[in-house]
């Protein structure tokens, strides 16, 4: 059995790969599929904050190539899901520690005994994403609704369409706020996809849950009552093959707002 | 002797006007009593004749009219009766005997003390609304308990205001039924195991190839053992009660035992540094490490000999990394994401993981050692 590896990228920084990783990757755990989580991120690791995983690492990726420990030894298991593992990067070093082959080589070895292999890429195109990509055979492209989000996004799928090995790459749109939308105020996400012309894999809703789940250590996915936690499982679905309809990221509207509107156009008559 | 229309007031400690002023004003603003006879208790205290007419238009500024005066000083007692101020001499023994007698009855009367700075008594007799006090000293208890609790979990280098247990039973209802968190956690642990043991029959599998290839048998058993011993422990105080929530989930971090002879430090070299270490920087050191400032997380201190920080160590300390267990780890603040003492890790309790530290908070100095192949928190000079 092969697992597919599928990097998650997005060439901007601060547009949401961490929080994208960590929230598919639990959600597939718990859709029963066997997950390992590998960051990239070598000298400004994130995942591990994110799951709530900084405390248990020991071994790093960098140990594992340099030979210091196993594979095995290395992986972390999540807390609450037997089903999910990090790989995690090392925090004292840079990207020029790893190189493209020894990450393929990971990747080869971890898809043999997991169903899916995410990993989560740095910022930028230099060596860290080279390395990130070299072992994937599917990619999610992480954007924003902004020019400067869709150019690096731009770059990346360009990127990643000379790559050998990628076969499949889809577009995540993220940090959507339909309220600037309607008042034309941010790009709709029909806009980024024809701009980019790629196939749609999700689009998540601007969320404060996201900022207390990070800072709690707790993927948003865990939490039900959140939209954005909703979005990334259905991605999670969609990943697994599932035709899942785009969720409607519509802001509920409350009695204010309905008031407000009410005024609003008794002014405009 | 008093009735319901009376309130002592005991001053027999307070020595100037102006604190029986200030302690006066105080009893009576706190307590409503409008329309009482206050009875003053005045030890030795001389007043003049302006001051108790001070005192007596405070009392009847408060709805209270100044009925008896107690005082051993016979000036006072003068200008008193010419008052028209009852004046009595104090008995000692009588509020003594009358404590006794009520706390015998119980239902009539609850003492009620308020310690002013002055240290002054205020104590009503027959108070009309005792179900009141009672109530204030009820919460008063309360919220002194609350304080102690905040003040352990502090202590323990807890957030008092997080909700763990809620955040906890979050999780585990989120897939499964509430009611059934024993069982979750059972069959969690059934999967646990049942991967474990699929680890172990793949490894086994490989194992009986290998032999068949007859070489590099060792490392797989090596493998093996790996797989069941290892795992990382949290690190406990050795003073506090508090205990880390145990893990539900047993999880499999593993590390390889070193075998080399321990080596110990020369005390004499010792590396002293006066600057903040950030995240990414890596301190090594083949003596002791004494360091200025904090140590944010994500650095890491490795040092043969001890490790003692002037500040918050939020980092990893690895003390005595060649093998050394009598080796320690102080810090102004131990908040530290892993704990290693020779051969020794730990991590730090799950909850605790809150992204910065604040500095302000109550430095709690410890001192990390090794007891019985565990890392366990003394306070510093605790045996």
């Amino acid at each position: 059995m092969a697992g597919s590896v599928i990097v998650i990228t997005s060439g901007k920084g601060g547009v949401g790969k961490t929080t994208t990783s960590a929230n598919i990757g639990t959600a597939l755990a718990h859709m029963g599929n066997k997950v390992v989580l590998i960051d990239t991120d070598i000298g400004l690791r994130n995942l591990d904050l994110l799951l709530g995983l900084e405390n248990r690492i020991v071994y790093t990726i960098v140990d594992v190539v340099e030979e210091r420990c196993k594979l095995k030894q290395a992986l972390v298991k999540d807390k609450k899901n037997p089903n999910l593992c990090l790989l995690a990067a090392a925090q004292t070093r840079d990207k020029s520690a790893l190189d493209a082959e020894q990450l393929k080589d990971i990747c080869d070895k971890l898809k043999e005994d997991f169903d899916y292999v995410l990993v989560d890429c740095p910022a930028g195109i230099e060596q860290g994403f080279q390395n990130a990509v070299a072992g994937a055979n599917e990619a999610i492209v992480v954007t924003t609704p902004e020019m400067s989000a869709i150019r690096d996004a731009d770059r990346i799928i360009g990127l990643l369409e000379s790559k050998e090995g990628v076969d499949k790459y889809r577009l995540l749109v993220n940090r959507v706020r339909p309220n600037l939308i309607k008042s034309n105020d941010m790009m709709g996400v029909d806009d980024v996809v024809e701009i980019l012309s790629c196939e749609l894999i999700g689009v998540i809703p601007e969320d404060t849950n996201i900022i207390t789940s990070t800072n709690k250590g707790e993927p948003v996915v865990n939490d039900e009552k959140s939209l954005a936690g909703m979005a990334y499982l259905n991605v999670a679905k969609r990943i697994m093959g599932e035709e899942v309809p785009l969720l409607d990221i519509d802001e509920p509207k409350t009695l204010i707002d309905k008031i407000k509107k009410f005024f609003a156009k008794k002014v405009q008559e | 002797m008093y009735d319901n229309e009376f309130f002592v007031v005991d001053m027999a400690s307070c020595t100037s006007t102006g604190e029986i002023v200030n302690s006066l004003s105080l009893a009576l603003e706190t307590l409503n009593h409008s329309g009482k006879k206050i009875v003053l208790k005045l030890n030795d205290t001389y007043l003049n004749q302006s001051q108790l007419l001070s005192i007596q238009s405070l009392v009847t500024s408060y709805g209270c009219i100044l009925d008896t005066i107690e005082t051993i000083n016979k000036e006072t007692a003068q200008l008193a009766e010419n008052m028209n101020i009852f004046v009595q001499k104090p008995i000692e023994k009588r509020v003594e005997e009358k404590y006794i007698s009520n706390e015998e009855k119980t239902s009539d009367f609850i003492p009620f003390n308020i310690n002013t700075e002055n240290k002054s008594e205020i104590i009503p007799l027959k108070e009309a609304n005792e179900t009141h006090f009672q109530a204030n000293l009820d919460a008063l208890a309360q919220a002194q308990s609350e304080i102690d609790i905040q003040k352990d979990l502090l202590n323990a280098g807890i957030n008092p205001n997080a909700d763990f247990e809620n955040i906890e039973k979050q999780i585990s209802s989120q897939y499964i039924a509430p009611d059934d968190i024993v069982k979750t956690v059972e069959e969690f642990s059934k999967i646990n195991n049942s991967l474990l043991d699929d680890f172990k029959a793949q490894e086994i599998k490989e194992e009986i190839k290998e032999e068949e290839k007859e070489d590099e048998n060792e490392e797989t058993q090596e493998e093996l053992q790996d797989v069941e011993k290892n795992s990382i422990g949290v690190y406990k105080k050795a003073y506090d009660e508090y205990e880390a929530q145990e893990d539900q989930w047993e999880d499999v971090d593993f590390y390889e035992t070193p075998t080399t002879d321990p080596v110990v430090s020369d005390s004499k070299n010792t590396t002293y540094i006066n600057q903040t270490l950030r995240s990414g920087q890596v301190l090594e050191s083949d003596g002791n490490v004494v360091i200025i400032g904090d140590c944010h997380p994500g650095s890491e201190i490795r040092a043969i000999g001890d490790i003692t920080v002037w500040g918050v160590l939020s980092g990893i300390a690895h003390a005595g990394c060649k093998g050394n267990l009598n080796a320690k780890v102080r810090a102004l603040k131990l908040n530290a994401v892993q704990l290693r003492i020779g051969n020794c890790y730990s991590r730090r309790p799950d909850g605790t993981n809150i992204p910065y530290i604040i500095k302000s908070s109550i430095f709690t100095p410890e001192e990390a050692r090794v007891v019985d192949n565990e890392i366990m928190l003394f306070k510093i000079n605790q045996n």
